[in-house]
């Protein structure tokens, strides 16, 4: 039917462009949009349904980029480390560039992530039912390597930032039952909105700083939209497998973790790559190998999600809940059962996927060069639409005005810690991660009953951290053995 | 560019103060963490984390204090920025009496009035076609209605 018909494929052309553009415009969500466009399922079967969900998502894991790399404004928690190398690309009037390498690395981690998936289904499924309290409390310690590694120049300065933010992700009611930090105010009961924050401390604090420059791009001839770079950027995409292919396994594997997802993916992703790159330095200047990384990674960890949706019916995030609800609708329930049973119905929606793939490649070409102009409007008017769309996007995720008043006060606090080199990213992967950090504690505390030797009897978390004690001194240790080696 | 010798030392007195504010607000956290309740479910994560800012944050204030680096970006002026964050502050904190629309037209019209935009009908169309479509959009889409002044809604 998938191949035979051209009808399922008319639902996926308009599941791409909605999550394009609710993916592009910052604080429209992928989950928001396929929850908008959720009850249009009912009319559709249940290939259709996930179909046009799944376009929805492939759309969207591409369109939170465009703003990352135009504005610095991650449209998603996904596209965080788009931005790091994306924006200063913008910046250096490669956008095109930029922009063309993003589209590579999502289609061909998409590509790669759905192969992935097609081959390693029921084992991946079996390991993340082996991924408990402990294993995500170590996860989240490596988070936190990567937050003292992403802070460049000062890193203590980068990992208090870091650790500020887990405490800021901290706020709100407690397992225990009582509120902290709230200031007595009903809005921070359910803790600080963390996408509202993240807009605030990087778009609004660097719109801030750019009131008195031009234009986006200062040289005026590398304003224009040229779709040869965009043409050439895709290539370069093409042209770096190893990159792509580290992302898309990072993405697939960290994407299956439920609550995880892309959001720590790309950023596991980023770090992986500038580590291996012989010039790490170049990473959050405008290096396209950091835009890859991200955007492979990220694209990648939809197959990971719908992994753990599929074999065991659990959800990773927001969009991923909506199509268990679809699933829901369409009375039927996810999870090991419904891979032996339904078998054909999985492989076609991992199928179908390739084909979305195809399809977003012609879609973002066609996209690109549209939206790349935002280079060419003047900053004057820039920086108050973009801080107005912030402002109304945040009211969309909360749905009251602590959305807008999250974005004020955290775009105060983000342009302070620029001013005086404390690490922005670190700050908001630390809110990202807090409450999920506390509760991961407080599990494995609970199954281990306050014995450290618990650890010892969990075989991945002492994997992960090795891993993580690697990544920490890894590189003086082989410095200091080829130093002994030489003498 | 580095930052000039002569506001160095505005620098390094602000950069001092910011770590104080960082310290003395995870400090207030942790109290009221406390205060709130002493159950280790309530404790077993910020009591820790919160001690491990306080300390790199006195390891951090005596390095500030003692040998603090020049930064290697030229600062901007914040007779600049502080304009623009009291007009963004005021549009936030006054759209439930204005309104996204009345209140998204005004915070274009003076930001662009302040940014040196003199032609006042440009100005005023764009600002106007602006706050009310994005005012519009926003409305239709998001299931939960937003405060307007003259856009219908039922907020």
């Amino acid at each position: 039917m998938l191949f035979s018909s051209a009808s399922p494929w008319l639902i996926v052309i308009p599941g791409i462009l909605i999550g394009l553009v609710f993916g592009a415009i910052p604080g429209l969500q992928i989950s928001m949009a396929m929850a908008i466009f959720l009850p249009m399922t009912l009319y559709m079967d249940f290939m259709q349904a996930m179909l046009f969900l799944t376009a929805i998502f492939t759309g969207g894991g591409f369109g939170g980029s465009i703003p990352a790399v135009l504005m610095n404004i991650p449209g998603t928690s996904s596209a965080i480390a788009t931005a790091f190398d994306g924006y200063p690309m913008s910046r250096a009037g490669k956008h095109n560039l930029a922009l063309g390498v993003a589209l590579g690395a999502s289609c061909l981690g998409v590509l790669v992530g759905y192969t992935i998936l097609l081959m390693l289904i029921n084992p991946i499924s079996e390991l993340v039912l082996k991924i408990g309290p402990a294993e995500m409390s170590v996860v989240i310690l490596w988070g936190i390597t990567l937050i003292g590694g992403l802070s460049g120049g000062n890193l203590l300065k980068g990992v208090i930032s870091g650790l500020v933010g887990l405490l800021v992700g901290t706020i709100g009611y407690s397992e225990a039952g009582v509120a902290r930090g709230t200031f007595g105010s009903a809005y921070l009961l359910d803790g600080v909105p963390v996408i509202p924050a993240m807009i605030g401390m990087f778009a609004a604090s660097e719109l801030f700083r750019l009131v008195k420059t031009d234009y986006l791009v200062e040289d005026d001839a590398a304003r224009k939209v040229n779709v040869r770079q965009v043409l050439s950027g895709f290539r370069s995409a093409l042209s770096k497998p190893w990159i792509v292919l580290r992302g898309s396994f990072i993405g697939v594997f960290v994407g299956s973790v439920p609550g995880v997802g892309s959001s720590v993916a790309n950023l596991l992703s980023y770090m992986a790559t500038k580590r291996k790159h012989p010039d790490p330095e170049s990473f959050g200047k405008g290096n396209p190998h950091g835009v890859m990384a991200s955007e492979a990674a990220n694209s990648t960890s939809e197959a990971g999600s719908m992994a753990t949706l599929l074999a065991l019916g659990i959800p990773g995030g927001g969009a991923t809940a909506v199509m268990l609800a679809a699933f829901a609708m369409h009375n039927i329930t996810g999870g090991p059962q419904f891979i032996r049973e339904e078998t054909d119905v999985v492989y076609a929606i991992i199928l179908a996927n390739f084909g979305q793939a195809f399809l977003l490649i012609g879609l973002g070409l066609l996209l690109i060069p549209v939206l790349a102009n935002v280079v060419k409007v003047p900053m004057t008017y820039l920086v108050p639409s973009v801080l107005a769309m912030a402002v109304f996007g945040s009211f969309g995720l909360t749905g009251d005005l602590s959305g807008p008043i999250t974005v004020l006060v955290f775009s105060v606090v983000g342009w302070l810690f620029k001013r005086y080199g404390y690490s922005v990213p670190a700050a908001v992967i630390g809110i990202l991660l807090g409450s999920m950090a506390e509760d991961s504690i407080i599990y494995a505390y609970q199954i281990s009953g306050g014995q450290w030797s618990y650890l010892l009897e969990r075989p991945l978390a002492m994997a992960i951290l090795v891993m993580l004690a690697f990544s920490l001194f890894g590189g003086h240790f082989v410095k200091l053995l080829t130093q002994r080696v030489r003498r | 560019m580095s930052v000039p010798s002569a506001s160095f030392d505005r620098y390094r007195i602000a950069d001092l103060c910011v770590i104080v504010v960082l310290a003395g607000l995870v400090a207030w956290y942790c109290i009221d963490a406390v205060q709130a309740s002493r159950n280790i479910y309530n404790l077993i994560f910020v009591l820790p984390v919160s001690g491990l800012v306080l300390v790199l944050c006195t390891v951090q204030f005596i390095v500030g204090a003692t040998k603090l680096r020049r930064p290697q970006t030229e600062q901007e002026p914040i007779a600049h920025i502080v304009p623009v964050v009291a007009l963004f502050a005021a549009y936030v904190l006054s759209l439930h009496w204005l309104g996204f629309d009345v209140g998204t037209f005004l915070f274009l019209s003076v930001f662009l009035w302040i940014h040196g935009e003199r032609r006042l009908p440009w100005l005023f169309a764009y600002s106007l076609v602006f706050a009310a479509l994005v005012s519009l959009f926003f409305s239709k889409m998001l299931p939960y209605p937003m405060p307007m002044l003259l856009l219908p809604t039922a907020y």
